[in-house]
């Protein structure tokens, strides 16, 4: 961003009668008002879902939804949430090792030219399409090992989803360590190895914690990254080469379902209910990590 | 060890609040010094989003094997009979159009609002609300597509169809696309539901990318204008936004490769028929949307499978270009809260 774009006189001409002077500011006002109007606009939608998923979650809610297992048209999510929080597991863990060894490496080690390739690599992965990456992971990993439908080819899939998220925010984490740090370091005779470990690793870690739980909120509702690959099963997870249930796939599965048969798309609202808490809920640890780490790197680097 | 010791009072890294350009965000003054075979093995590892994109692309085109990228390919018939596969004629150009029209007209939406929530939360409301409100815009991108879909379908459908479509129908009747007759209008799912929905989950990351836009335009200039007389809204219009000119088109870019990659909610409230839409209110299908509700039954029929995966490497490949335009117009603007800078699909 340059700024010798703008013309001689951007402002135009600011002089002129009282009346002209009352036009401009009355435009002005209408802008102070109007704008904001938008977010309303936008605002409104975000609580009328989460009002209407409550209202229509909320009445069949009971602890019974979170430990029983589906059966026939109603019963509970028990093998969605297993399901869910194993694949989650599953992907975290490879897009952590995955991510952070990555972005830990991109901004410590890598000669420029690779770490600007890496960087634009990485926001690239992350533009990618959830169903393109479905499908990826339907071809390589259920169809092309002939392993079928799979916990571990879901979490493999959602994995390589969720390393962008993590990978980037390691890179920025690492890369904002004082220089200082770096240097006092290197002085007092740490090999780089020491450094990154004992020096960079701590500063950085609170920021790498809040991209992983954040793309652990990103990962946790995704659906078509699973759809294809870890299959479904109205039974709790049974093993890593077994299919799995999951929350989202619950509420792409029922909510079509008419709302007086059974209870297929209340099962569908209270997943979808559940994913909200928990998705807000990640966002509000995320917060308050991010936070915690500008409020301790604030001595060094502000 | 936990607690680092603070060298000191000095200027802030990577924010230059000076007229000069803005720093790039995350480029650390020297690399560490390693041993060069520990640098060889780094390569590999710094290099692995390159390699896992590769490895996407890769497979995508070995899977397609280019086999329907032919004349029909691009042609406007779809015409699958399960009983001769080989024989049937897979054409993208309807699915295109339904992205197209999708997309295009919620990114325009989008655009417009976004800018405007943009600049009111960075020019004229007051910090502490502009944060509270920035944490809510940001949680809309958290919400997952399926709940967006569900909500869609469940809740806004019947609404749409009983009182939205009508009333849009007998206002704008005379508009092409927005009349026809009453049996035009069918449950509510729709292109109209379809560009709504995708109009809010575009918004969160046009808005984030756009607020950090003109939120990086050096305070003096702003100042500078409101010294000279300007009202708050001229400087606005005359320095901030053409001075984060690149950084808002790189929004609209990073949005539209978001949107066009949108499957599971679409597939949710877009009508699902496979047909050219006579109006706004008709059914459709977008690219990513059909790939999403046709892949078990493609399991059946390797022709199928493969003619989707050829869909599929289209809107990568496509993604991956309004992708890169948008990383180029963004770069040197920093996007904190919202992740999603390279888009999130």
């Amino acid at each position: 961003m340059s700024l010798p774009s703008l013309p001689s006189a951007p402002l135009g001409d600011l002089r002129g009668s009282a009346a002209r002077w009352r036009r401009r500011h009355l435009l002005d006002r209408a802008m102070r008002w109007g704008l904001p109007l938008a977010l309303l606009v936008v605002l409104f939608p975000l609580f009328d879902m989460i009002y209407w998923i409550a209202v229509r979650a909320l009445p069949t809610f009971t602890w019974a939804t979170l430990t029983t297992d589906q059966v026939g048209l109603g019963g509970g999510l028990y093998a969605m949430i297993v399901g869910s929080f194993t694949l989650l597991a599953l992907a975290t863990g490879f897009a952590a090792a995955v991510g952070i060894a990555a972005g830990m490496y991109t901004a410590e080690y890598a000669p420029p030219s690779i770490a600007r390739w890496a960087r634009v690599a990485g926001n690239l992965l992350a533009g990618i399409p959830a169903i393109v990456l479905g499908y990826f992971g339907y071809y390589a990993l259920v169809l092309y090992t002939h392993w079928g439908y799979t916990t571990l080819a879901g979490g493999i899939t959602l994995g390589v989803f969720m390393v962008p998220f993590v990978y980037r925010t390691a890179d920025l984490a690492f890369a904002n360590v004082p220089s200082e740090q770096r240097e006092a370091a290197l002085a007092m005779g740490a090999r780089p190895g020491q450094y990154l470990v004992r020096v960079a690793l701590p500063i950085a870690l609170p920021a790498i914690l809040s991209g992983v739980f954040l793309a652990m909120a990103i990962g946790l509702g995704e659906t078509a990254p699973l759809l294809y690959t870890a299959g479904w099963s109205s039974t709790p997870v049974a093993g890593l080469f077994q299919p799995t249930s999951f929350l989202t796939g619950a509420i792409w599965n029922f909510y079509d379902y008419p709302s007086t048969e059974g209870s297929f798309q209340a099962l569908a609202f209270q997943a979808a209910f559940l994913l909200l808490i928990l998705v807000i809920g990640l966002n509000v640890v995320v917060q308050a990590v991010a936070e915690r780490y500008r409020r301790r790197t604030r001595g060094m680097m502000a | 060890m936990d607690e680092p010791i603070s060298p000191g009072d000095r200027p802030a890294m990577g924010r230059s609040p000076g007229i000069s350009e803005p720093a790039p965000p995350a480029a650390p003054s020297a690399p560490v010094r390693a041993p060069s075979l520990r640098r060889w093995l780094a390569s590999p590892l710094a290099l692995a989003p390159l390699i896992l994109l590769g490895l996407v692309v890769a497979v995508l085109a070995i899977a397609s094997e280019g086999q329907y990228f032919g004349l029909s390919f691009w042609g406007p018939v779809w015409e699958f009979i399960p009983t001769d596969p080989a024989g049937s004629t897979y054409g993208i150009a309807l699915f295109a159009l339904g992205t197209a029209i999708t997309a295009g007209i919620a990114l325009i939406l989008a655009s417009g609002l976004s800018l405007a929530i943009a600049i009111a939360l960075t020019t004229y409301l007051p910090p502490r609300t502009g944060r509270i409100l920035t944490t809510l815009t940001d949680l809309l991108a958290g919400i997952p597509s399926v709940v967006y879909g569900i909500w869609g379908f469940v809740v806004l459908a019947p609404y749409f169809a009983s009182t939205v479509e009508p009333n849009l129908r007998n206002a704008l009747g005379w508009l092409p696309g927005f009349g026809g007759p009453e049996s035009a209008i069918g449950g509510g799912t729709g292109l109209l539901l379809g560009i709504f929905i995708l109009t809010l989950m575009v918004i969160p990351l046009t808005t984030a990318v756009m607020r950090e836009s003109l939120r990086s335009v050096p305070r003096d200039v702003v100042e500078a204008g409101l010294a000279l007389g300007a009202t708050p809204w001229e400087v606005v219009r005359r320095v901030r936004l053409r001075v984060a000119r690149r950084g808002l088109w790189g929004a609209v870019f990073l949005g539209f490769g978001r949107a066009i990659g949108e499957s599971v909610a679409l597939a949710m409230v877009l009508g699902n028929t496979i047909q050219y839409p006579p109006s706004i209110y008709g059914g459709s299908y977008t690219i990513a949307s059909f790939i999403f509700t046709q892949l078990d039954s493609a399991f059946f029929y390797p022709e199928l499978l493969r003619a989707l995966v050829e869909f599929a490497l289209v809107i990568l490949l496509i993604t991956i270009a309004f992708n890169l335009l948008g990383q180029r117009a963004v770069s040197g603007v920093r996007t904190r809260t919202v992740p999603g800078a390279g888009g999130r699909a």
